[in-house]
């Protein structure tokens, strides 16, 4: 299955060509005067140092985190730009305008540093169990969250209002209230919509995450860059930093397909299961979409 | 040949009984969208297990009107009454003014009423015995289980006990009308909406969808049908109503109405369809 995947997308074109660019850079290393040192990219990739665990630890939970905050957030401000009550609209408005109109990295500026220094809110160390939030951290993962819901919303309203409204007034008319409605009815539709641009969210929060380093979040960068400070490895350290995002966001884009895959649910004609060796051509796929009365 | 099961209120425990004699009760009902006056002074009762079926001209008023039945539409001035509730609105400043209900309350007044729609509007992401049982355990709060064997009585009693486990996309224009008859049936009703339910089918769907119609007639369920089919409306009506431009123009028996039509719009309009 992994492999079909991988041919679809041309996927093992793109890892060739990859560790062909490993290679030149690497040659291109070894000729000039900069003494390359393989082993610090090979341990950190093969075996890494527990701050390298701990940094992918906080890299993943704290993107898992804030996207959800996100689309959570998206969902009620996507709702708030389409309600019928003005002041609803003007809040999701406000809010849309000014975390889409202003760089993240200002934004966790200031209400990292600025509220602080103003004496206006200090981020808390939260305790719970076994977990020990640090400030810097639960800072991170509401600023990123609540930026992530900004550009949400749009992508939710998109997906909201490719719902057909007679499904609206389908379940209006069954006695189901408006929040029964979004929930049961239009959510999970939008929902096949609002999936794969959610994917590539998520792709993207995975790597802006690394900017949580300006905070002083050691995230998965944050420990690469300390320690390449400490060992003269930039060329290795960086590069195999950036070999773990990849390795990351490649095994994202295979779960995002198998999720895709499950919420067409309902789209397709015929109902089995393995679709076989050969893929559906475009038309047989296009066909598939429409309901059989326009045919 | 699909066969339609005698005693299909039987799968939702008899006849619905609405409180009233009179279920819906119209009085001078008027809208407009925008400039556009689109029902003027509408006046239509229906009485308990009547069928009335609505005929006009397109742009006549007539699928408008059923629509403000269930407050799909809102209207402007007049008063709607099914089984004896005001539909959609809170009489204010001594019964003198209308000011729209609150959601919840409007929410309520319409699980009495089933409609069926044109593009018959079933769930794509829910099965055929899912599109069936999701108000009825969502809304009213049945059990799972309770809910399951009203649904196949409903699915079977149309026709499709089959399809139980099927997607929308995967049935015909006439099974998913079906569907949508039935999962309007599982609120258990009191008043049923018909909105030209077989204009969106291929001409050999129609009976299909007609003999359920024809037998929720038979056994009793009250019923507005906004529809072409003038066979239908011979065999099945108790009325006829024909609007135009948002006027009901004349009403009567279907003998009445398509035999010595009285006014001369209902005329013409006839003369153009049969």
């Amino acid at each position: 299955m992994a492999a079909s995947i991988f041919s679809r997308y041309g996927t093992r074109r793109a890892l060739l060509v990859g560790c062909l660019l490993v290679l030149a850079l690497s040659v291109a290393g070894c000729s000039s005067n900069y003494p390359i040192q393989p082993e610090y990219f090979w341990d950190s990739l093969f075996k890494p140092s527990p701050a390298i665990i701990n940094g992918l630890g906080l890299t993943l939970g704290i993107s898992v985190l804030a996207q959800a905050i996100g689309v959570i957030l998206g969902v009620f401000a996507a709702m708030g730009k389409m309600a019928k009550f003005r002041p609803f609209r003007f809040v999701a408005n406000l809010y849309i305008w000014i975390f889409r109109g202003t760089p993240l990295l200002v934004q966790l500026a200031f209400f990292r540093f600025g509220l602080g220094a103003a004496g206006i809110f200090q981020w808390p160390e939260v305790v719970t169990g076994p977990l020990d939030i640090l400030p810097e951290i639960l800072a991170g993962i509401v600023i990123l969250g609540v930026n992530e819901g900004a550009y949400m919303a749009e992508i939710v309203r998109a997906g909201i209002m490719a719902v057909d409204p007679g499904q609206t007034e389908a379940a209006k008319s069954l006695g189901m209230t408006y929040g029964k409605t979004m929930s049961r009815i239009v959510l999970p539709q939008a929902a096949r919509v609002i999936i794969p641009p959610l994917g590539n969210e998520f792709n993207n929060m995975l790597k802006t995450t690394s900017l949580l380093s300006f905070i002083g979040v050691y995230e998965l960068y944050n420990t690469f860059s300390v320690a390449a400070g400490h060992s003269y490895a930039s060329f290795e350290l960086f590069g195999a930093c950036a070999v773990w995002y990849l390795l990351m966001t490649t095994i994202w884009g295979l779960v995002q397909s198998r999720i895709e895959r499950r919420f067409s649910r309902g789209t397709e004609q015929s109902s089995s299961g393995g679709a076989g060796p050969r893929n559906k051509g475009f038309a047989e796929r296009f066909m598939a979409l429409r309901s059989p009365i326009e045919q | 040949m699909t066969t339609i099961s005698r005693d299909l209120l039987g799968a939702i425990g008899g006849v619905p009984r609405p409180e009233t004699d009179v279920v819906v009760d119209a009085r001078d009902v008027n809208k407009w969208f925008g400039r556009l006056h689109v029902l003027k002074d509408v006046c239509i009762q229906v009485k308990r297990q009547e069928t009335v079926v609505v005929i006009g001209p397109s742009g006549s008023g007539k699928t408008t009107f059923i629509r403000c039945v269930n407050h799909l539409e809102k209207i402007q001035s007049g008063r709607i009454f099914v089984n004896g509730h005001l539909i959609g609105y809170r009489e204010t400043d001594g019964g003198k003014k209308l000011a729209e209900d609150k959601e919840k309350n409007i929410a309520a007044q319409r699980q009495e009423i089933g409609m069926v729609f044109q593009r018959f509007n079933l769930f794509p992401h829910m099965t055929a015995i899912e599109n069936i049982i999701e108000a009825p355990i969502h809304v009213r709060g049945m059990a799972h289980e309770e809910a399951m064997v009203m649904g196949r009585a409903l699915l079977e009693r149309v026709g499709l006990a089959a399809k139980e486990n099927v997607y929308p996309n995967q049935l015909s224009g006439g099974q998913q009308q079906r569907i949508a008859i039935a999962r309007a049936l599982a609120m258990k009703p009191a008043l049923m909406l018909f909105d030209e339910p077989t204009s969106a089918l291929d001409p050999e769907m129609i009976g299909e969808v007609l003999e359920v119609m024809k037998e929720l007639a038979r056994e009793g369920m009250t019923m507005i049908v906004v529809s072409h089919e003038m066979g239908f409306a011979r065999e099945v009506a108790n009325r006829v109503v024909m609007m135009d431009e948002g006027v009901v123009v004349e009403e009567g028996t279907p003998d009445q109405v398509f035999s010595v039509p009285s006014q001369e719009r209902t005329k013409t309009f006839l003369s153009k369809i049969l």
